[in-house]
């Protein structure tokens, strides 16, 4: 089996974020990118079908801060390649960024009969997982997203996956190679690398830089204004018998002018 | 009456003598080469520097039998032991070469009058002492102590030597009197009558079974838990006492770093000290994991590493049936994670065996095999990314001076006398800021020149290291020692004592800074402050307290009076649990523990332990510690106890700055 993992750098929200100068973008000096938490447990899917039914694992980014760190922790895992697409991509969206994807899978003719290409099913950037649906229309390829397990099927070149839905519904699908598929969750929690390890794999191994040919895609929606969240009021406890509490109440609801 | 005269079959006795030694030598030397060979195999350690030290501890720990009086029943015992043994081992070798070659013209040791003298009183008292550890281990047998068949037989050893020798000087007192053999002639009494040649017979016989006894121990004992008879001083001479837990290997190979799942991954002093184990128990009866109901049990870690080394290296390859391995065969993963790294059993055990370096060396192994819990890996991960343990931004690091009205120099910014290290609790942890603001008022009003690092600031790694991540240690390491390379600064002072300990003794910072960094614990600094009349004493308190000694001050090292002297200062009338200084209960929390969730059921936590004593104090109601790590720990252990209402934990710094007000 061939393994495509597509993976992308996030904003970290641990870090407070800023609001860059032309009010639509994140003041990248200021805030830390880290790789999307369901790329991270895509990544240990792939490492976890290669351990199971053998195979190469590639893992591409596109070039953004830290995103280093994020492949070479990929090859710590187990990935055999990694690939960092170079170039300003700080602008694209999940439509640009598919088709940039698709562009490169064309161009170096990665689709062959056994490829299952993966990517998290969602980021925190593409709340509603767009990123693997619109690669899927791009390269005509059944695709499948909020995947929890997956199985391979070598004598059908097919695959097994669980799809999770909403009221904890699940589906149990067939999809046949090549294929692109969302993780949501890996079988197992992502692995923990120690920081050796990660080391020695800078040392032994090499981040692939490419470069693509400016196809003048477009980077997707653009953004208008980005604004900071509104200060929302707090929760105020009512306290006190049934009658106190209910007076309160009228009180509050009559100040503003609501009853 | 010359005893290898004597002829058997008509051979004569050193006929008998040189083969008996012959044999009894055989197995020795083969035993011992063996032993040396093994433990060439192992990795490389230098424990052979700085002799004058060593010969120290050696006169110390051997010598004078220190930490053998630590449990009094058996101290003084053991003690007659030791002395007898090293008696009648000097006797036995001269003993066996007059036998060996009785041209010789010297006579036999005990043939010599003060040297029988001394053999008689060793020997009385050996034979006490054996009397005593018998009834302790019959009748008061100590919890964890291991019940061998090989203790038996080498009490019953140790008594046929004694019984011997005073027979035999029974003999010679009927035929001669002697003031240098008082024993000898209260024995005499009771083979009143006897004629001498029966007195010889007697003798001769007596003699031979003493130094068959010996020629067999000889053998036995490279082969019995009693080998420790010949490695434990050894290990003496080998302790590296300055910081007996330091994980830093001396002349270790970068792979040590990667842990060890097989005796030869381990470096020889660390495979070397499981053959000093007496498997006494002294160590399993302090650990606070054991004591909890946990699996871990230090002496077991040693153990099933001698165990694991007996079938790997000492067994031949064709008798090899099934091999276990060492981590999951052995030792289980659990014990491992189960160490709060608190040194009590180091402090305690009397061959001074250096348990926790083994288990951290095993922990190393687990890491490097990326497994790690849950809740550890997630730790480990935020370390790697943000610097600490909490998970936070760095900006928000400082953000405990917020409360302040006044602001803290940045050292990396301006010169500072004092450097303050405060810790990822001691920033970051919501019960703890306000006890580091304390600390930063008692600093201020001292009119200390002091300053923080910000952001630079990271996690010191003395947990991370513990756990068994050295490679993040390094890194850790590395990115504080450049913020510290840029602050200028003369002396460091740090809040946590796990802080305290890497920098201290682990960040080799000396070399690193190129200058010689004192690094102080907040309780030095402010018992300094005071005896040089910088902190202003207003009103004293005038309370009962305990003081719980935090084992990365304390045991690690050695800080016990500085925190009583601020104590009696401040009007604190100290009251000691029984646990205290160098015994002190760990918390539970050291090691990684307080980032690991409890899977087993436990009895009683450490620290609920530790609570619990200190409530049975008569008239205390408050606990004090000197460690952030302890305030979360025995805050939430009072509330699982249920005794808000008799104790209250408080830090030295919020005492301290109530009395300057």
């Amino acid at each position: 089996m061939n393994i495509l993992i597509f993976i992308r750098m996030v904003a970290d929200v641990v870090e407070e974020l800023k609001i860059a100068d032309d009010f639509k973008s994140l003041d990248i000096d200021w805030i830390r990118f880290r790789l999307s938490e369901t790329d991270e447990h895509a990544v240990e899917q792939a490492i976890l079908l290669k351990e199971k039914y053998g195979g190469m694992v590639t893992v591409i980014a596109l070039d953004a801060p830290e995103v280093d760190d994020a492949l070479y922790n990929a090859l710590a895992k187990g990935a055999d390649r990694a690939i960092k697409i170079c170039g300003d991509w700080m602008n694209f969206r999940s439509p640009g960024i598919a088709k940039l994807f698709s562009n490169y899978i064309k161009d170096e003719n990665l689709l062959v009969t056994q490829t299952l290409i993966m990517s998290g099913s969602q980021a925190i950037d593409d709340l509603e997982g767009e990123l693997i649906y619109y690669m899927g229309e791009n390269l005509n390829i059944p695709t499948c997203g909020i995947v929890t397990s997956v199985n391979y099927r070598s004598d059908f070149n097919l695959i097994n996956v669980y799809k999770e839905f909403a009221g904890g519904l699940r589906g149990e699908f067939e999809i046949n190679l090549p294929a692109i598929i969302g993780i949501q969750a890996a079988e197992k929690p992502p692995r923990y690398i120690p920081i050796a390890k990660i080391r020695a794999i800078m040392k032994t191994a090499k981040i692939e830089e490419i470069d693509i040919p400016d196809d003048h895609i477009s980077a997707g929606k653009e953004v208008n204004r980005l604004l900071e969240p509104e200060v929302s009021g707090r929760a105020t406890m009512l306290e006190g018998s049934p009658d106190e509490i209910t007076a309160k109440l009228i009180e509050i609801l009559s100040e503003k002018a609501i009853i | 009456m010359d005893p290898v005269e004597l002829k058997i079959l008509s051979i004569p006795g050193y006929f008998y003598l040189w083969l008996l030694t012959i044999i009894s030598l055989t197995f020795f030397v083969t035993r011992t080469y063996k032993i040396i060979n093994i433990l060439k195999k192992a990795k490389p350690e230098n424990r052979l520097d700085n002799y004058s030290k060593r010969t120290y501890n050696f006169i110390r720990y051997v010598l004078g039998q220190k930490k053998l009086f630590g449990e009094r029943s058996i101290g003084l015992p053991h003690f007659f032991f030791f002395w007898g043994f090293v008696f009648y081992a000097t006797t036995f070798w001269w003993n066996l070469i007059r036998g060996l070659v009785p041209v010789i013209p010297i006579p036999y040791a005990d043939e010599v009058g003060i040297v029988g003298l001394i053999l008689e009183i060793s020997g009385v008292l050996v034979l006490i002492s054996i009397i005593i550890a018998v009834i302790r281990r019959t009748f008061f047998p100590p919890p964890h102590l291991q019940k061998s068949r090989d203790a038996v037989i080498i009490l019953s050893l140790i008594t046929i030597l004694m019984v011997t020798l005073l027979i035999a000087q029974g003999a010679k007192g009927t035929i001669e009197q002697s003031s240098l053999s008082p024993a000898g002639t209260v024995i005499a009494t009771f083979f009143a009558g006897m004629p001498i040649s029966g007195a010889h017979n007697l003798y001769s016989a007596m003699w031979w079974i003493h130094i068959i006894a010996v020629l067999f121990f000889l053998a036995y004992i490279p082969y019995s838990k009693h080998l420790h008879l010949l490695t434990s001083p050894v290990n003496a001479f080998l302790l590296n006492d300055d910081s007996p837990a330091n994980l830093t290997i001396k002349g270790g190979t970068e792979e040590i770093t990667q842990g060890s799942s097989k005796w030869d991954e381990f470096t020889w002093k660390q495979v070397f000290q499981t053959l000093t184990c007496a498997e006494c128990g002294r160590c399993d009866r302090v650990c606070p994991a054991l004591n909890s109901g946990y699996k871990l049990s230090p002496r077991s870690i040693l153990h099933e590493m001698k165990m694991h080394l007996y079938e790997e290296a000492f067994t031949k390859e064709i008798d090899k049936i099934e091999v276990k391995s060492l981590i999951g065969g052995y030792i289980s993963h659990e014990e491992l994670w189960q160490c709060t790294t608190c040194m009590a059993c180091m402090e305690r055990c009397p061959v001074l065996n250096e348990h926790v370096t083994a288990i951290v060396q095993m922990r190393r192994y687990l890491v490097s095999q990326g497994d790690v819990e849950a809740t550890v890996q997630d730790m480990l991960q935020k370390l790697t990314r943000y610097g600490n343990s909490f998970g936070q931004s760095d900006r928000n690091r400082a953000k405990w001076t917020n409360g302040l009205d006044f602001k803290i120099k940045d050292a990396r910014k301006e010169e500072v006398e004092y450097l303050w290290f405060t810790g990822d609790y001691s920033a970051f942890d919501q019960r703890v800021q306000n006890l580091t603001r304390s600390t930063a008022k008692i600093f201020q009003a001292s009119g200390l020149d002091f300053g923080i690092l910000y952001e630079a600031e990271k996690n010191s790694g003395n947990d991370v290291r513990r756990i068994g991540e050295e490679g993040l240690f390094e890194v850790l390491k590395d990115k504080n020692i450049a913020a510290l390379g840029k602050a200028k600064f003369k002396i460091i002072v740090t809040t946590d004592p796990h802080t305290y300990n890497t920098l201290k003794n682990e960040y080799n910072l000396d070399e690193a800074l190129g200058a010689h960094i004192e690094v102080l614990h907040y309780t030095e600094l402010i018992d300094e402050l005071i005896l040089n009349r910088k902190i202003e004493i207003k009103n004293k308190l005038n309370i009962n307290a305990t003081y719980h000694d935090p084992c990365y001050l304390g045991r690690y090292n050695g800080i016990f009076d500085p925190p009583r002297r601020i104590l009696k200062a401040i009007g604190v009338n100290l009251i000691e649990m029984p646990r205290n200084k160098q015994n002190s209960y760990c918390c539970g929390a050291g090691g990684g523990k307080i980032w690991m969730e409890d899977k087993t059921k436990v009895m009683e936590r450490p620290a609920e332990n530790r609570i619990n004593e200190a409530v049975a104090l008569k008239n205390v109601k408050t606990f004090i510690v000197a460690c952030p790590k302890d305030i979360a720990m025995f805050q939430d252990a009072i509330k699982t106890v249920g005794c808000e209402e008799s104790m209250t934990v408080k830090d030295i710094s919020e005492l301290v700055l109530e009395v300057i007000g």
